[in-house]
């Protein structure tokens, strides 16, 4: 020690964007390191969306047996897993702040905690996405289905919109989880309800129609019709065309990171007024 | 005495702060009101060692959380380098240095290493500077060689100074230490105290709250004492010694010392105040009172027969003295 | 002494799991989830136009797969909670007996899993349509707890790994999701294929499902029986493994000294 003398001074990064990325890439590259410091964690939510896969595969019986609809139901797996990871993994990205201790340190950065956020949870659906093709690949093998997409250039366009509103959606709810004591129950209870809602499995068309609002609400909903549209062959859907699915996609994308940034800045002053977001 | 506020000469100036709690009653109306800093006023220059002390719950840790942007107050108004602590948040967080106690506040899972790269990147120092930045500090505070472990390795001692190198990795000019030293050994604690003389040296402005007085009155330039969300006092630690001038300490080891012979002690005339730790083997006593030697004879006397003194010691008032006869009062 | 500790070791089995200790959490284990569960696999089989009867079949599945989570997941948290609140190595240290203490503390699973398989019987008539108006309410009662604490078995199994691995949520968590596949819950174990169809009926949910549905088809308790026994035999072999394992791995833990490998 007595080294203390012979540090550099600390130059800082200016500009709002260069700031801002800084921090974004900072904690994507935390994030990761954390997660490849335990990564046993993925299991489950690569082994529950594969499970549910083979039992719909052996419910959908004789009907599996056409090529594009056992690529529906990979699909429909993969999709599962992203949802899965955005939900628990995602949405916990700042609340493992909290349990691990290091919320003090994250609040009393000189950046705003939406951004903090979004880095960790940027980094966890991208795992999502690895889970997603992780059973893409062993579903296509274990069903020896041919990777004949209809559009692979649209289909990327579609998986990384839906990666995209999946990461706003994971945002959005750790704001839930930061405001609300009971920000947990809300995200947890909301995994199965969100496989129904989204139509990972079967189309939203044979819900009640009560529910029906929900589902047109979630962004994902139409990243999902998007995705299937550009990789099976005669799919219908919805009816509704490609784009027209990007398009409201973006909308309520865009909606969910308006939203999540708003609350954020609640979040932030909620802490400060009670000194604490350490109430679990 | 027309002084411009913020005064530039200031590192930290605190007017009138106060800060109240209220609970809830379940339909929402306030039931009870909880003062917890009732009109603080301090300043700290540039440069400065300054020390916050006071007993548990007496506003320390609320007044550090202010100042540092972490709380707003009620009342009042609290200035940081010059900056508005309601107003100027980002900017004095990038300009400050927090060192809070106790093993939280890391990344575990992940080395010092990385620990260091992320928050000099999330207080924005620039990467090129960060790379040459972060292994010297790991070097200063004495953990080069095991920057590459997990944290969750590291001994308490380690993760204090760890806690110290990312409190500087952005090279502020305030820092503000909140208890640093608790819980470590004193090897442990020494290096850090050194750490902070040095900081000091650096022209930072440092400061410090802590439990144990003789490290308040070690480094610090000077003290405010806190008591009840007010400051009782705020001196140097020498001027502050002088309030309990008019006392000496008789400083006593025993065996077999119970509270009855403590009890005993407080009754005995001119005795100002004892403070007892019985719980060890060996028990502490320490006596105040204005006779000093003189007072020695009846204390000795009135020992019971199965007790036994050790050591006995005749000292000068310290910072803890003076700091229990304000606090008390 | 066996009783005593029994008993109080199932009031902190109740206690110590922070999850149960919010309404949120009740709520969402007793009427969310299952109902989601039941509601996936039911819609799934009617989007692909199955008869009622099927869609029957799936909900009386899921009703009582539903109380896996309790029974297998919970009770393998118990040790993975001692591990993290680091009360493992005192809890090993009482001469207490090993069987009444954990026993004792997933006596509360027990009861907690055949109140949520309940519940879901409960919706799978009111929500889902399934008509009880043959069944035998007796012989319901009893695969339905007998189901409970065999499960329970199987999480004692799984929390006696905990002891050593630090896997085991992670094993109790595939496990849940493997008895949707294999344990006749969607689909009947013989459209499996052959070399899986033995793993099935080591697990005693399998049993419990098929006891269930012909309870509810109003089959006799005398018909019961067998399906019962063999459920009660598997269930005891289970216990009789997770006890073997658990003072197998308490000595390979003090051993080695690793219990807090968390």
């Amino acid at each position: 020690m007595g080294a203390l003398s012979e540090l550099r001074p600390g130059k800082k990064t200016e500009g709002y964007f260069a700031k801002r990325g800084q921090v974004l890439k900072a904690c994507i590259i935390l994030t990761a390191k954390l997660f490849f410091a335990d990564p046993q964690w993925i299991i489950p939510s690569i082994i529950a969306p594969f499970i549910f896969t083979l039992v719909a595969f052996f419910l959908f019986g004789g009907q599996a047996s056409s090529s594009s609809f056992l690529l529906y139901l990979v699909l429909g797996s993969g999709l599962m897993g992203m949802w899965g990871t955005t939900i628990y993994g995602s949405s916990n990205s700042i609340g493992f702040d909290r349990w691990n201790g290091t919320m003090e340190s994250t609040l009393a950065a000189p950046v705003p905690l939406s951004w903090i956020a979004l880095g960790r949870v940027l980094f966890n659906t991208f795992e999502g996405v690895i889970n997603a093709l992780l059973i893409l690949v062993i579903g296509l093998v274990w069903f020896q289905v041919g990777f004949g997409f209809v559009n692979p250039g649209l289909f990327f366009l579609a998986s990384v919109s839906t990666f995209l509103s999946l990461s706003a959606f994971g945002l959005l709810m750790c704001t839930v989880i930061l405001l609300s004591r009971k920000g947990g129950f809300i995200t947890n209870s909301m995994e199965i309800p969100v496989y129904i809602a989204t139509g990972t499995m079967f189309p939203v068309s044979i819900l009640p129609i009560a529910a029906l609002p929900l589902a047109f609400l979630l962004a994902p909903t139409w990243g999902i019709e998007a995705i299937r549209l550009s990789a099976i062959p005669g799919y219908v859907g919805l009816a509704t065309n490609y784009w027209t699915d990007l398009a409201l996609l973006a909308v309520e994308t865009l909606a969910y990171l308006v939203l999540a940034f708003v609350l954020f800045k609640r979040v932030e002053s909620y802490a400060k007024r009670n000194g604490t977001l350490d109430e679990y | 005495m027309s002084q411009q506020i913020p005064d530039p000469r200031l590192a930290i100036e605190v007017i009138g702060l106060t800060r109240e709690y209220s609970t809830r009653s379940f339909f929402g109306t306030v039931s009870r009101v909880t003062k917890a800093l009732d009109g603080i006023d301090l300043s700290v220059k540039t440069g400065e060692l300054f020390g916050l002390i006071g007993p548990n719950g007496a506003g320390k840790t609320t007044t550090v959380k202010i100042l540092t942007t972490l709380l707003t107050q009620t009342s009042g108004e609290a200035y940081i380098l010059g900056l508005d602590v309601r107003k100027d948040l980002y900017e004095i967080r990038r300009r400050i240095g927090i060192v809070f106690g106790g093993e939280r506040g890391l990344y575990n899972r992940v080395s010092a290493m990385d620990n260091l790269r992320y928050f000099s990147d999330l207080y924005g120092v620039d990467p090129a500077v960060a790379r040459e930045r972060v292994p010297q500090l790991l070097k200063a505070v004495g953990l080069s060689d095991r920057a590459d472990e997990r944290v969750e390795k590291y001994s308490r001692g380690m993760k204090q100074r760890l806690h110290i190198a990312k409190a500087l990795v952005h090279d502020p000019e305030l820092l503000v230490l909140d208890e640093p030293t608790i819980g470590l050994d004193p090897g442990g604690a020494r290096d850090i105290r050194n750490m902070i003389r040095e900081m000091q040296k650096q022209g930072k402005t440092i400061l410090l709250t802590t439990h144990y007085m003789f490290e308040a009155e070690e480094l610090c330039q000077r003290v405010a004492v806190i008591s009840k969300g007010r400051i009782v006092a705020l001196d140097s630690p020498s001027e502050l010694k002088k309030l309990v001038r008019d006392i000496s300490v008789i400083e006593l080891r025993t065996y077999g010392a119970t509270a009855d012979y403590v009890e005993l002690i407080k009754r005995l005339p001119n005795v100002v105040r004892v403070i007892a730790d019985l719980d060890s083997e060996v028990q502490s006593i320490r006596i105040q009172s204005p006779l000093g030697a003189d007072l020695l004879s009846q204390v000795t006397s009135s020992l019971p027969g199965d007790a036994k003194i050790i050591d006995r010691t005749i000292k000068e008032p310290t910072l803890e003295d003076a700091y229990l006869r304000l606090v008390e009062e | 002494m066996a009783l005593r500790v029994f008993w109080g070791a199932f009031l902190f089995g109740r206690k110590g799991l922070i999850m149960w200790d919010s309404w949120e959490m009740w709520v969402m284990q007793i009427v969310i989830t299952p109902i989601a569960q039941i509601g996936f696999f039911a819609l799934l089989s009617i989007y692909l136009q199955y008869p009622p009867s099927v869609t029957q079949y799936i909900v009386i599945g899921n009703a009582i797969q539903s109380m896996s989570f309790a029974a297998v997941f919970a009770v393998a948290n118990i040790t993975s909670q001692d591990k993290w609140q680091g009360t493992l190595p005192s809890t090993i240290v009482t001469p207490a007996n090993r069987v009444a203490l954990f026993i004792g503390r997933a006596w509360f699973q027990v009861l907690l899993a055949a109140l949520i398989a309940a519940a879901g019987l409960l919706y799978a008539a009111t929500i889902f349509g399934v008509s009880f108006a043959d069944a035998d309410f007796l012989g319901l009662a009893v695969a339905v707890i007998l189901t409970s604490v065999a499960m329970t078995g199987f999480g004692l199994l799984i929390s006696a790994v905990g002891l050593y691995m630090r896997t085991a949520l992670i094993v109790a968590n595939i496990f849940l999701f493997v008895t949707l596949l294999l344990s006749g819950v969607n689909f009947p174990v013989s459209v499996l294929p052959t070399w899986l169809q033995p793993v099935s009926w080591a697990i005693p949910l399998t049993y419990g499902t098929q006891a269930v549905r012909m309870a509810v088809a109003g089959a006799s308790f005398t018909t019961l029986l067998p399906t019962l026994g063999w459920e009660a035999l598997d269930a005891l072999l289970v216990l009789a493994a997770g006890y073997a394992l658990f003072t197998g791995f308490e000595s390979l833990s003090r051993r080695t000294g690793r219990f807090e490998e968390y």
